[in-house]
């Protein structure tokens, strides 16, 4: 239909045609936000797992969770196609620079030598190399457990961390346990790295990294470095040789045998997690896709209503077509062509209006969130999905006014 | 679409009754038991004051409504049994409505509602929109074309609808007082606009009326009260 009158039929029903509009939008624009951020981190977390050095992980819940930590990378070493392992000890600590300053950082006890491996090409690239760390076996400070040999007191700091500080190679950092500057013990600045896009906000790239002995040594329970502290790790990174990396049923047979060497720690492999990522992702999809139905079924009530409300109002023209023997489907088809409209109107306002809310988060929201927004990944299948479906659905909604077009009695119509 | 016109039907309702909220305390009975053949090609106008039947009649021959009771048929076959689709197929193909209140669509232009049904029957464009321009021409319109039926006067919308019941080459012309909303002059010119089409294309022509002018021009006239035909004459 067109000409003045379309516009006068139109402006009967604005509110309600508005309604609807807005109801489909909000409707598809819920899972387009939820959908494109959790995607887009999901497919970060699964890419970074993907991009990795390492293939398997030992781990321990809680802080100091892997006892004996250098001892269990040399047995996990001497498993067949491990090609390195790497015990990592992270741990929150604080940094004050030589004016003072104090920032929390998270606190990484590598072992030199050991950690090199575990670093995908893109990581390795981002560090110093060999790292200037001291001693690459972290032996002589640890010295099997007695920690009587020498520190080396040696820190590299993240990129983000030295720009925001003003802290460089050749400068001093004193660490110390949070909240116990007493304890703190000077080191000296040996390299600055890059970091890979995190998700853990703008403070999470302040990361500095140490031989673990030394972060050990800081974070043990005894009120000085003479004091018993355990050989902590959190995780051990595993890294096998190529032909086992790309094939799953062999990452499998050296991931029980390292089971079998520490039943009591949860190990697992990267494509595990990955996998369980993807899992967890789609299960995440439904659910939003679920909620979002209440909302697109309001918006299509709203629609029925319309398009009844049009069909009540253009009764006579109605009853004019189908007097002249025009068929059902043509009459049926102005009526489809409208709820198609409306509804492709809603969802296309919706996708625009999703999308300027992520925009919104990744500028205006608090870090954490500006950083996962900043992530979402708009994928056109996944919203040509959300559009037709909700095209499809507006067929309903046409149909049960169309159905009431041509039921119409025609007498009545142009009486 | 063929260019050859459908041959007019032969109409005849045998004991037709059409009966409005039957069973209940407002029921009308618009038609009683009413027996009337109209033959192929005739011109008959009928008469009657309001409520006596002869806009259910032209909605029964013209398959807009269904007999609570007997037999409507065409050239002898019982339109009773068609379907809704099929009626609207037959309605398309072979009867030209015309109507006291024209009944154009208001957001089609003139020509575009000329064009209406041979779009429906799928005449290709170029087709229907010489033959919608014939038409207008045929009317007197033919400079008219592109208005909007509320930029038209009465008679010049009566005109459009002309044509527009014209579109399909029917064989069967159903107008119901189409110049009860005109002046006289208008009256006049729409009056003789269906007498010429009429005679041009042998159509069957049946033409409810209170003008006895028309009357006197129909071939035969009928007189309606209470839903039955009380007079059948013969005119010119």
């Amino acid at each position: 239909m067109r000409g003045p009158r379309r516009g006068r039929a139109l402006r009967h029903t604005r509110l309600q045609v508005v309604l609807a509009v807005a109801a489909i939008a909000a409707a598809v624009a819920l899972p387009v936000v939820l959908i494109s951020v959790g995607g887009g981190v999901s497919a970060h977390e699964l890419a970074s797992l993907q991009n990795a050095g390492y293939q398997i992980v030992v781990s321990a819940a809680g802080l100091h969770g892997i006892s004996h930590a250098h001892a269990l990378a040399e047995r996990i070493l001497a498993v067949g196609s491990v090609s390195a392992a790497s015990p990592v000890l992270s741990v929150d600590v604080d940094a004050y620079t030589t004016s003072g300053a104090l920032s929390p950082v998270l606190a990484e006890g590598v072992i030199p030598a050991q950690f090199g491996p575990t670093l995908s090409p893109a990581e390795r690239g981002l560090f110093p190399s060999p790292l200037p760390l001291g001693d690459p076996t972290d032996l002589r400070h640890f010295d099997n457990g007695s920690y009587s040999g020498p520190a080396t007191y040696d820190v590299l700091i993240s990129f983000p961390f030295a720009s925001a500080e003003h802290v460089g190679t050749g400068d001093t950092l004193l660490l110390s346990p949070t909240t116990n500057r007493s304890l703190g013990t000077l080191y000296n600045v040996t390299g600055v790295f890059g970091v890979l896009p995190t998700l853990l906000g703008p403070t999470g790239a302040f990361l500095v990294l140490l031989p673990l002995s030394d972060l050990q040594t800081m974070t043990g329970f005894g009120p000085s470095a003479s004091a018993t502290v355990p050989d902590a790790a959190d995780t051990v990174q595993v890294a096998v040789t190529g032909a086992v990396a790309v094939s799953p049923s062999a990452l499998a047979v050296v991931r029980g045998s390292i089971q079998a060497l520490v039943p009591l720690y949860s190990v697992t492999s990267l494509a595990q997690e990955a996998q369980q990522l993807e899992s967890a992702n789609a299960v995440l999809t439904g659910f939003y896709l679920a909620l979002s139905s209440v909302g697109l079924t309001i918006g299509l009530l709203f629609l029925a209503l319309v398009l009844l409300r049009r069909v009540e109002a253009e009764h006579r023209s109605i009853g004019i077509r189908r007097a002249l023997g025009l068929p059902g489907w043509s009459i049926a088809g102005g009526i489809v062509r409208e709820g198609l409209l409306l509804s492709v109107l809603g969802a296309l306002t919706g996708i625009l209006a999703g999308y300027l809310v992520v925009e919104g988060l990744a500028t205006w929201a608090t870090s954490t969130v500006q950083e996962a927004a900043a992530l979402a990944r708009f994928d056109p299948t996944v919203l040509a999905e959300i559009a037709l479906g909700v095209a499809g659905l507006s067929l309903l909604a046409s149909a049960v006014a169309s159905r009431a077009a041509l039921r119409l009695e025609i007498g009545e119509a142009l009486r | 679409m063929n260019d050859a016109a459908p041959r007019p039907p032969e109409l005849e309702l045998a004991n037709v009754s059409r009966t409005y909220f039957a069973g209940g305390a407002e029921e009308v009975r618009a038609l009683r038991t009413l027996d009337l053949r109209i033959a192929s090609g005739s011109f008959v106008s009928v008469e009657g004051p309001s409520g006596c039947g002869k806009t259910t009649m032209l909605n029964l021959v013209g398959l807009l409504d269904a007999p609570t009771s007997g037999e409507v048929r065409w050239d002898g076959h019982s339109v009773g049994g068609l379907s809704d689709r099929e009626r609207a197929r037959l309605r398309l193909r072979s009867v030209g409505f015309i109507f006291q209140r024209f009944y154009l669509l208001p957001t089609l232009t003139a020509q575009e509602n000329v064009e209406l049904p041979m779009r429906a029957l799928g005449l290709p464009r170029e087709d229907r929109t010489r033959r919608a321009a014939e038409l207008l021409s045929e009317v007197g319109l033919s400079d008219r074309g592109r208005a909007f039926p509320h930029q038209l006067s009465g008679g010049e919308e009566q005109r459009v609808a002309v044509a527009r019941a014209l579109a399909n080459q029917p064989g069967l012309l159903l107008a119901d007082e189409p110049t009860g909303e005109l002046d006289s002059g208008n009256t006049r010119a729409i009056l003789d606009l269906l007498v010429r089409v009429r005679s041009a294309r042998s159509a069957t022509l049946l033409l409810v009326t209170h003008n006895p002018e028309v009357a006197a021009r129909a071939g035969r006239h009928l007189t309606m009260r209470d839903g039955s035909v009380v007079r059948d004459v013969a005119g010119n």
